[in-house]
């Protein structure tokens, strides 16, 4: 079955989105919520693939571009973390309309993030699928305005720009990052938020990837998983052996999470 | 003008393409048909091709951004520049079903598209490309990376106290400094030996093309450096650059992948202003 492409109306703008209908009978409905600026573009290719693959494992999926992301209106610097946040209660609404299945949020990297998040605040009851989850929103900020500070000091400027950056965003002023325009709105939100478990407790399977042979999940990650596991979340987590495909310069397949992710859909 | 989008699905040699229409509410006969090339899709690094399509339909041009088979939300194996003939061509059908009034098409493409645009109309005389609008266009091989290597980065060196400094200090190992340049050096004074290599077929496509073509290079990027390298000391790219049909604009700040609003909106201007030179009916205002 080929993915259909629409255009999702709210309020007087639209939202990009591609819905994979399942083969058969519904037996979960995954919403993909997609990563951060760049890292969007370079993981496009995984996606699409991992949404045709559940797609013809009888699940439904429903990608969205968020606001100011890729093919959706507006422009990047106009997006706040609070309408993100709305877009994913937006796509709900429709997967909701035409399935009861059990509804799966998948993220990949800041996706995690906004998927906890929009469970946590409009109590939604969810699975959780996450690939290389960013466990805390304010580091992942800071790495992101890194970017500029290493465009930067390329060219001469070093000192104090991480300084500068931070106060024109206190100060309300967008800041422009790897081609990005980063509005006060979305970092403020960014940089608060955290990888916490939503009150309703249900399953989490939780993969990263390494380019290292017998990698194991970071202090970090494991001390979310925990968190997750004590607010009653069944989880089922791992390290494999895959490229960075979100991040590398070149488009990057990771077979492995692909078919690791099934089979741990199907326990 | 005010403009609308519309996802569009399109069948390629069996895989499904997708792309978003950019509509005019006026269109003129003049269409877009942005190729992607690199590791990108339709929405192009920090969303450029987005930003770019909205501008062009908004100023009368519909345009047609797309991922190739293989990339971004589009089925299929991946491949690389020289293969995506037949994408372009199904693009270029599926812009024209869409926009019946659009008569003639522009193709417009960064990087290794830029290459393809010019492999296209050197493949197949379309008739019905009126322009090509290449930016930063893709030579690469072994020898042309290496001559740029050669000229700019050891160059650069050459006139470094720091690396004299060095030298003398014994802290670089000469033998294999040189051995390395000399290494650039010979690879960058091979010739291919492949028959037509696609840099021979770019410059047959350029020679021949009867439309107009815009080319934009950024100051701050090895592959226009090479393009440039290239097109002056290759005997098939002599005097191309200078032909009558050819407008050339230089962003001597902008890098690789125009990321900044401002290189963005100088290549969208550029861009607005030489379609509305070459289309036969400029859209109404």
């Amino acid at each position: 079955m080929a993915a259909e492409a629409f255009f999702l109306p709210v309020a007087a703008a639209q939202r990009f989105c591609l819905y994979h209908a399942p083969a058969g009978v519904a037996r979960g409905a995954f919403l993909y919520l997609h990563p951060f600026a760049e890292e969007m573009n370079k993981s496009r290719r995984m996606a699409a693939l991992m949404a045709r693959r559940l797609a013809e494992s009888g699940h439904a999926v429903l990608q969205i571009d968020l606001a100011g992301c890729g093919d959706s209106s507006g422009d990047f610097g106009d997006a706040s973390w609070q309408d993100w946040l709305q877009d994913v209660l937006s796509a709900l609404d429709w997967l909701r309309a035409r399935h009861e299945a059990p509804l799966w949020l998948w993220g990949l990297r800041s996706g995690c993030l906004l998927a906890a998040e929009a469970a946590r605040r409009f109590d939604i009851p969810a699975h959780f699928l996450f690939w290389q989850p960013v466990v805390s929103g304010k580091p992942f900020l800071q790495q992101f305005l890194r970017l500029k500070v290493a465009g930067e000091m390329l060219g001469g400027e070093a000192k104090g720009v991480m300084e500068k950056l931070k106060a024109r965003l206190a100060g309300g002023e967008p800041v422009e990052i790897a081609g990005y325009a980063l509005s006060p709105a979305l970092a403020q939100g960014l940089e608060a938020t955290e990888l916490a478990p939503p009150a309703r407790p249900g399953r989490l399977v939780w993969f990263e990837v390494s380019a290292r042979e017998g990698a194991t999940l970071a202090p970090a990650s494991t001390k979310r998983i925990e968190q997750w596991q004590a607010a009653g979340f069944s989880v089922m987590s791992a390290v494999l052996p895959a490229p960075s495909f979100w991040q590398t310069t070149e488009i990057e397949e990771a077979p492995a999470l692909i078919d690791a992710t099934l089979a741990a859909l199907q326990s | 003008m005010k403009i609308r989008e519309e996802p569009l699905c399109f069948d390629c040699e069996g895989e499904r393409l997708f792309g978003i229409l950019a509509r005019p509410e006026q269109p003129a006969d003049l269409g877009v048909v942005i190729v992607v090339g690199g590791p990108q899709t339709r929405v192009g690094s920090h969303r450029q091709f987005v930003l770019l399509a909205r501008t062009l339909a908004a100023a009368g041009f519909p345009t047609l951004r797309f991922d190739v088979r293989g990339m971004g939300d589009s089925t299929g194996a991946p491949r690389d520049f020289e293969q995506i003939q037949p994408d372009i061509a199904a693009a270029i059908a599926t812009l024209q079903g869409a926009c019946p009034g659009v008569a003639r098409v522009v193709l417009w493409g960064l990087c290794d598209a830029a290459s393809a645009a010019l492999l296209y109309v050197d493949a197949t005389h379309d008739p019905r490309i009126a322009g090509l609008c290449l930016l930063n266009p893709w030579v690469r091989s072994a020898a042309t990376l290496a001559k740029t290597q050669v000229k700019h980065y050891y160059g650069q060196r050459l006139l470094q106290r720091e690396f004299w400094t060095k030298l003398f200090s014994g802290r670089i190992d000469i033998l294999s400094a040189l051995g390395e340049l000399l290494r650039k050096l010979v690879q960058a004074r091979s010739r291919p030996t492949v028959a037509l290599c696609f840099q021979e077929r770019m410059a047959r496509g350029w020679r021949h093309f009867p439309g107009r073509i815009l080319l934009i290079l950024s100051g701050n990027d090895y592959t226009a450096k090479e393009f440039l390298e290239y097109a002056a000391s290759d005997a098939n790219w002599h005097g191309l650059l200078e032909h009558a049909g050819v407008t050339r604009i230089d962003l001597p700040e902008a890098d690789h992948t125009f990321s900044s609003r401002e290189w963005r909106d100088a290549v969208a201007k550029a861009c607005v202003t030489w379609l509305g030179a070459i289309s036969a009916r400029p859209p109404a205002a």
